[in-house]
């Protein structure tokens, strides 16, 4: 038999204590067992502390800092669990988890707030502006300064609404060939034709100046001054309107939301408004 | 005993937590130390397996107070509770004594 029991079975007894236990005094037995000569009644006396380390296990050693840090105050007591009874953990790993656990209902919370804004923001409607909602152009007055032919019946155009305004009474005069001027039309002698051809989408260009006339350039759909459909081209309707009013500020707004589809409607006799050109003269653009 | 809820439950570490208090009323000592010096006052030898059961019970009820660690080492301090509980037992012993002596008169040289 050795004189000494080795230094695995100190490891061994000091690994039997319970967690709680090897974390505070770990160390410290160790130091101790390092620093005198062990006999077999001190191995025999640190398994001893183990089992009834674990026989007891309301006798919970505080991490050293804690106990430091309050002064050597006790905490209460913790009583005596009942035979059989679970203990349950100590305060320090308590509050632990109470923690992590709200850090971690926090942080779900958070990202779902931030998921559930993201996916608001998104969908929320914007057509307080741009194509889709109304949209104010200027008085007439300011049309006629950007396009002065305005008055005679020229088409001003307008991008932000994608649209050409239109003076009516103007327009069909300059069309037949005896253009008038025609400088304060009202809100129902105005026309917002979309430039987007009912084809199938191209923008339409320009009046042409010979004809006076709309020819769209990917297929060659051809419209008059007021967006009539014309027999040249594929196009099976006018050019599509929005509505045009004057506010009481005299401001014309193009309500770019509401959509009139196909030719005007002016009666059968007007269905296809005609100018003295052949029908199937082409623009030289 | 008046201090029945502070030792009186000890069980078979009341002795040697009674020693450490001892060794510990003249100044804080680490676990070596205590050992050592209880070992010189009162020849009973104290295994690492019981000096940490005590001393983790005497903390427990706020009667010793560790101190920051020196490297491996940690001291340990007697708190102003540990002080006065030594001194109940002491004089609870005192009382003892002075009975026994009182019954065997020719004991008392």
């Amino acid at each position: 038999m050795l004189a000494q029991p080795s230094a695995p079975l100190v490891r061994l007894a000091v690994r039997a204590y319970p967690r709680e236990w090897r974390r505070r005094y770990g160390v410290e037995i160790r130091s101790l067992v390092l620093d005198r000569q062990v006999s077999w009644a001190d191995l025999f006396d640190l398994f001893r502390g183990a089992f009834d380390a674990r026989l007891h296990p309301h006798i919970q050693p505080r991490p050293a800092f804690a106990a430091i840090l309050t002064r050597g105050v006790p905490i209460p007591a913790p009583t005596r669990p009942a035979y059989g009874a679970v203990p349950s953990a100590p305060l320090a790993v308590q509050t632990r988890r109470i923690f992590l656990r709200r850090m971690l209902a926090a942080g779900i919370g958070i990202v779902s707030l931030e998921f559930l804004g993201g996916t608001l923001a998104f969908l929320w409607p914007q057509i307080r502006g741009g194509l889709g909602g109304k949209i104010a152009v200027g008085t007439i007055a300011d049309i006629g300064a950007k396009q002065p032919d305005f008055a005679t019946g020229w088409p001003y155009s307008y991008p932000p609404a994608r649209a050409f305004l239109i003076n009516v009474p103007a327009a069909e005069a300059l069309a037949l060939g005896h253009p008038i001027s025609m400088p304060n039309p009202t809100a129902d002698q105005l026309l917002a034709l979309w430039r987007k051809c009912p084809h199938l989408g191209c923008q339409v260009p320009e009046l042409c100046d010979e004809l006076k006339r709309f020819t769209c350039r990917c297929h060659g759909s051809t419209y008059n001054i007021l967006g009539e459909k014309l027999k040249n081209g594929p196009a099976t309707r006018g050019m599509d309107r929005f509505a045009v009013s004057i506010g009481a500020d005299g401001v014309v707004v193009i309500d770019s939301s509401q959509i009139t589809t196909g030719a005007l409607e002016r009666g059968p006799e007007h269905l296809v408004f005609t100018d003295p050109h052949p029908w199937d003269a082409l623009c030289p653009y | 005993m008046p201090n029945d809820e502070l030792i009186g439950d000890l069980g078979r570490f009341a002795e040697p937590a009674l020693l450490v208090l001892v060794s510990l009323s003249s100044g804080p000592k680490h676990g070596y130390a205590i050992m050592s010096d209880v070992a010189s006052f009162s020849g009973t030898r104290i295994g690492p397996g019981t000096l940490y059961a005590v001393l983790a019970r005497l903390e427990q009820r706020g009667m010793i107070a560790p101190l920051e660690a020196d490297e491996r080492r940690r001291p340990y301090r007697l708190t102003d509770a540990g002080a006065a509980s030594l001194d109940a037992q002491l004089r609870e012993m005192g009382r003892l004594m002075q009975a026994a002596r009182l019954r065997l008169p020719h004991l008392s040289g």
